[in-house]
């Protein structure tokens, strides 16, 4: 038995319904040209990291030369129209991440450069990500802090071989070192999130919600009291996403007093299936809701998992490959394995480059959306087969609003920390940090000075 | 009190797993064996006042340090075991040292645990994961909708279970679907006859306000949805909430309902919480607790009016009382999603359909026949529940003369199952053909897909999920930096799994593991990728012989399976260990492995009994009682009292 989804009121659907604007994923879209932008003289910077699992084939990976001059790889092909909107960076490493297993920590410190705790759950610990640091130190700028999403549900099970839960490999978002946030992988319900974000509230059914919550923060309260220490952390956990979302419900509620308003509508007629036919659409479907959501402001920051660790999706979706995506990465050498990881590969590269092409598609001002985002593609791995995390192989397109220096293949001595991407990164997204865990400084050449 | 979570101790039999596959004739190994050990591979660095990484092993000199010094030992045999120590660079010890020093330091730090008495373990409060929420609120309104399907799915700790206390987390994303799901369900249930008479137990009307109906109606449904007695202080907020609706101008009803949200979205719904025990030592669990435990161990859900009774007369911890409840609870319809929860997790073919899909363009049967799909899914959980329903041995898991039968299986497999002709889609309890090589989970399409690659069959794969599903020894992690096998061997490399794999256990860092995984996989070479059995695959005979390190050899999976049934002691405890840490919602502790041993030796007097493993489980001290809370760190104490 199902149940029927929408938390749409007939007034929100009225609401929506007078406003006809295409959805990017839609080829009826209408380009959202000068629409709403006018009104906002700076448009924000958005940031979004693609995490794709099990590493690459390291032959096809790194383009030749370096600098403005440089020619993409086999793998980096697809990207070829967005060239001068790209920076490939080489050599880039996450020292937290040496040792341990070949996988979860590796993959679950991708953005935090942390190392994890080895443990089955009970003591789970990671440092806090990059992005949720970002979303920490600018709250309140949009509807939706941040939007964590992938395709696959957590991996089950604690993996007893290695003696980590498997929860490290699902999740690269962390809140806390021991919150990491959960993702949503079904497109049509975060489209409805979105859609439900960015629409607002009446301010009774808001006034309602907050007598609510308060309720259910009494209650904490007092339960809180009479527990342990350590039992009185998971307290904290849920005062602290209760009075998150009152907080939000508040200012959703009143939107006079609120500075943020949507830069593009969203349409709730133009919702996604619930059911993506295969991989590779689902792949698209949540993509473009990261499209929707930066196109409309209601999110800055997103995180995407095209898989957990260790994933093993069957990609005999694609021309010449026979096996699964971990399969493939433990290619001993093989040249016809080595040829379908790399095939793996570009094919993630290829949705990579469909999100830069969809956001500078969506004009906004002067330029596009690209121009004003930052969209991170990184694998926590080089070599696969050898759980290699030496020369990462990292992407980042997108102007940032003007401050990325794009268009360039940057390559650093080896063993630089991927931490400095991050404090780059964090600076043009307009929430710098002096040091961000193993940071030596940022990275030279990335940002225009 | 320190409680020590030593996932890392189940394989304290892995000397058993050894002598499963390399029993030597050595002699036994003692305290003094282990020192030298100690002293030849680790002290050169853990030693003094600059021990690399502050790991002294000065203190663990003694044999009284394994009870003084658990903790450490604990770590250091942890990271022995998984090969992290000695590091790289360093002389290291071969894999049977390594082994003999680790199986001998579990046995010992084991023996001195239980040697001190089985006590509780932790029991940190835990969230309700999605289907416990879901069925909860089914069980709590009589509405019968997947109403959690739009949570996040939880992830697993302790022994594999998504029930585990420390893994259930929470996300700004979780408070957003638990306010709309409570919206959902409360406007749901309003419009419901059988929802609307659970809760509008009183209406307003002569004689009784609104704020009197609305009390009673609460003083009924709040002990239900906290699942424990509710205190005036606690029952009072909901009422002022309910006025607050009211001046907000909702009607009565819907300020009824409104407020019964708020309810569904309090931590005493979502958590399950046990009053603490702030006593010095263990205590009997609260009536209500113990309640809450058995339904969520064994229905997934809230208590229903029998548990809340018996916990009111104070008769819960009466063992008989137990005794009868848990064969009462196992006949419960509900104990199904038991059977599915434990056994998808613990074979892990929960992954079939979202991590694991076998290919649909080399199994278009299996792809395109959804009831088979659905039958191969159930058919380990619906056998596993008659095997408890039946009381039947635990060991016809492994090997069995009956199996679930349906239509589809029976072409599935091959195998003329005598399915009711009446009903053949209806999954049913069957006795298996002579010969029809199905008998026991191993001979099931889900566990066999389960641990295959979706496009083909990986001995690998099969012999590791052998060792860790069944046996609970799992493999230890291969080595950093194997080289790979064209480097080791040269251009020549040979072309079938079984030549490469031979290959591979030529090198000795590979054989030591291989030599014990590669064996009992092959047997099972028979099952191609999707469990349908073939003679011949890629146009050659099928050879299912395997052989392991100690010389065992068998042919095919029942010669296989009557070589684990001779070692079901590992198994039924790995079993029970899975179980227990169900139940408890939590990973195992070293006192907990004495449980298991308790409960594996009264199983032992009782042919195996499945209902007598539940039983014992629910009897057990860490289930029936309550250790007392842990001493606050000093220095979080000394935080809190200097807040203002």
């Amino acid at each position: 038995m199902t149940m029927r989804k929408p938390f749409l009121s007939r007034r929100t659907l009225l609401r929506g319904a007078g406003v006809g604007l295409g959805l990017p994923w839609l080829e009826a879209m209408v380009p959202a040209s000068g629409f709403a932008s006018s009104a906002v003289p700076k448009p924000p910077v958005r940031m979004a990291a693609l995490y794709m699992p099990n590493g690459v084939n390291t032959h096809a990976w790194t383009p030749e030369a370096s600098g403005r001059d440089f020619k993409l790889s086999p793998t980096l092909e697809p990207l070829q129209d967005l060239k001068d909107e790209v920076v490939v960076l080489s050599n880039l490493w996450n020292e937290a991440s040496k040792g341990g297993d070949g996988h979860y920590v590796k993959e679950a410190a991708i953005l935090t450069c942390s190392t994890i705790k080895k443990t089955p759950g009970a003591d789970l610990g990671n440092g806090v990500s990059m992005d949720q640091l970002a979303a920490q130190r600018a709250p309140h700028a949009t509807p939706l802090p941040s939007l964590e999403l992938g395709v696959t549900p957590v991996a089950i099970g604690v993996d007893a071989v290695v003696g980590y839960t498997r929860v490290y490999g699902s999740h690269i978002a962390w809140s806390s070192p021991t919150t990491p946030l959960a993702r949503e992988i079904n497109p049509n319900s975060v489209y409805q999130r979105l859609f439900g974000a960015a629409s607002g509230r009446t301010a009774n059914s808001a006034k309602m919600d907050t007598l609510l919550l308060d309720r259910v923060l009494g209650d904490a309260k007092r339960l809180r009291a009479e527990v342990g220490a350590a039992d009185r952390l998971r307290l904290d956990e849920y005062m602290s996403v209760m009075r998150g979302l009152e907080e939000r419900v508040v200012r959703a509620g009143n939107p006079a007093a609120s500075a943020w308003k949507a830069r593009v509508p969203i349409d709730p007629r133009r919702a996604p299936t619930d059911r993506p036919k295969d991989h590779a659409e689902h792949v698209r479907l949540m993509l473009d809701m990261i499209a929707v959501a930066f196109q409309s402001d209601t999110t800055r920051i997103s995180t995407f998992m095209f898989g957990n660790a260790v994933s093993n999706v069957s990609f005999r979706f694609l021309e010449g490959v026979s096996a699964g995506h971990h399969d493939v990465s433990h290619h001993q050498k093989d040249p016809d394995k080595l040829r379908q990881y790399q095939l793996i590969n570009r094919w993630h590269i290829e949705q990579y480059a469909y999100l830069l092409r969809r956001l500078r598609e969506m004009k906004e001002g002067e330029g596009t959306v690209l121009d004003n985002s930052m969209i991170l593609f990184a694998s926590a791995l080089s070599d696969g087969n050898s759980h290699n995390m030496h020369k990462l192989p990292m992407v980042l397109g997108g102007r940032g609003g003007g401050r990325i220096d794009a268009g360039q293949h940057l390559v650093y001595s080896e063993d630089s920390p991927l931490s400095n991407l991050y404090v780059s990164m964090l600076d043009a997204f307009g929430t710098p940090v002096e040091r961000f865990a193993d940071s030596t400084g940022p990275l030279a050449g990335l940002l225009k000075s | 009190m320190s409680f020590f979570t030593t996932r890392q101790l189940r394989p304290l039999i892995l000397l058993a797993a050894c002598s499963l596959a390399s029993a030597g004739p050595q002699g036994e190994y003692t305290f003094d064996d282990a020192q030298a050990f100690v002293g030849t591979y680790c002290k050169s660095c853990h030693n003094g006042k600059s021990a690399v990484g502050g790991f002294n092993l000065e203190r663990v000199a003694s044999a009284a340090s394994l009870r003084t010094e658990a903790q450490k030992w604990i770590r250091a045999n942890a990271r022995v075991r998984n090969g992290e120590m000695p590091p790289k660079g360093s002389p290291a010890p071969p894999l049977d040292q390594r082994e003999r020093f680790t199986g001998w330091a579990e046995n010992a730090l084991r023996a001195e645990a239980c040697a001190a008495g089985i006590t509780a373990g932790p029991a940190p409060i835990r969230r309700l994961n999605r289907d416990e929420y879901t069925a909860t609120i089914r069980d709590l309104l009589d509405i019968h909708l997947d109403i959690g399907h739009a949570l996040p799915a939880d992830g697993a700790g302790g022994e594999g279970f998504d029930n585990a206390a420390e893994t259930l987390f929470l996300s700004p994303l979780h408070s957003e679907k638990y306010m709309e799901v409570a919206k959902f369900a409360m406007d749901f249930a309003a419009k419901e006859f059988k929802s609307r008479a659970k809760v509008l137990v009183r209406k307003p009307g002569p004689g009784v306000s609104a704020d009197q109906a609305a009390r009673e109606i609460f003083e009924n449904l709040l002990p239900r949805a906290f699942r424990r007695p509710v205190r005036a202080e606690e029952a009072a907020p909901y009422l002022t909430l309910f006025q607050a609706a009211q001046k907000q101008g909702q009607s009565f009803e819907e300020s009824v309902f409104f407020s019964l949200r708020a309810a569904l979205v309090s931590p005493l719904f979502l958590f399950r919480v046990e009053p603490p025990n702030r006593g010095a030592g263990d205590r009997p669990l609260d009536q209500y607790a113990l309640a809450s435990r058995l339904s969520y161990f064994l229905w997934g859900s809230m208590p229903d009016e029998m548990l809340f009774d018996i916990a009111a007369a104070g008769k819960l911890q009466d063992p008989k009382v137990l005794k009868e409840l848990v064969r009462r609870m196992i006949r419960n319809d509900r104990s199904l999603g038991f059977a599915q929860r434990f056994t998808e997790q613990w074979l892990r073919t929960r992954e079939l359909g979202t991590e694991k899909v076998p290919d649909a363009k080399l199994f278009p049967t299996y792809a395109a026949d959804e009831e088979l799909r659905s039958d191969i899914r159930f058919e380990p959980i619906l056998f596993f529940r008659e095997i408890l329903l039946r009381d039947l041995p635990l060991w016809n898991l492994l090997t069995s003369k009956h199996t679930i039968g349906t239509g589809n299986l029976a072409k599935h497999y091959g195998v003329k199952l005598p399915v009711r002709q009446a009903a053949t889609k209806q999954p049913q309890w069957v006795d298996l053909p002579e010969g029809s090589r199905r008998g026991g989970l191993l001979g099931m399409s889900a566990v066999l897909a389960v641990s295959s690659y979706p496009y083909r069959t990986s001995p690998v794969l099969r012999g590791a999920w052998i060792l860790d599903s069944i046996l609970g020894t799992p493999p230890p992690p291969p080595p950093p930096n194997v080289p790979a096998l064209e480097e080791a061997h040269g251009a020549a490399t040979p072309k079938t799994v079984r030549e490469r794999l031979t290959k591979h256990r030529e090198n000795p860092v590979c054989a030591g593991c291989h030599s014990r995984i590669d064996g009992l996989g092959f047997a099972l070479e028979n099952y191609d990728a999707i469990g349908r059995w073939r003679d011949e695959d890629a146009g050659k005979p099928v050879d299912a012989s395997g052989e392991l390190a100690d010389g065992t050899k068998f042919e095919g999976p029942e010669q296989m399976k009557a070589m684990l049934l001779e070692k079901k002691d590992l198994f039924i405890r790995n079993l029970t260990a899975k179980m227990l840490g169900y139940a408890m919602g939590r990973g195992l502790t070293l006192k907990d492995s004495c449980t298991v041993d308790d409960i594996v030796a009264q199983l032992r007097e009782n042919d195996y009994s499945a209902q007598t493993l539940v039983e014992a489980i629910v009897l057990s001290a860490p289930f029936r009682n309550q250790a007392a809370m842990p001493p606050q760190a000093p220095a979080r104490a000394q935080k809190e009292q200097n807040k203002p």
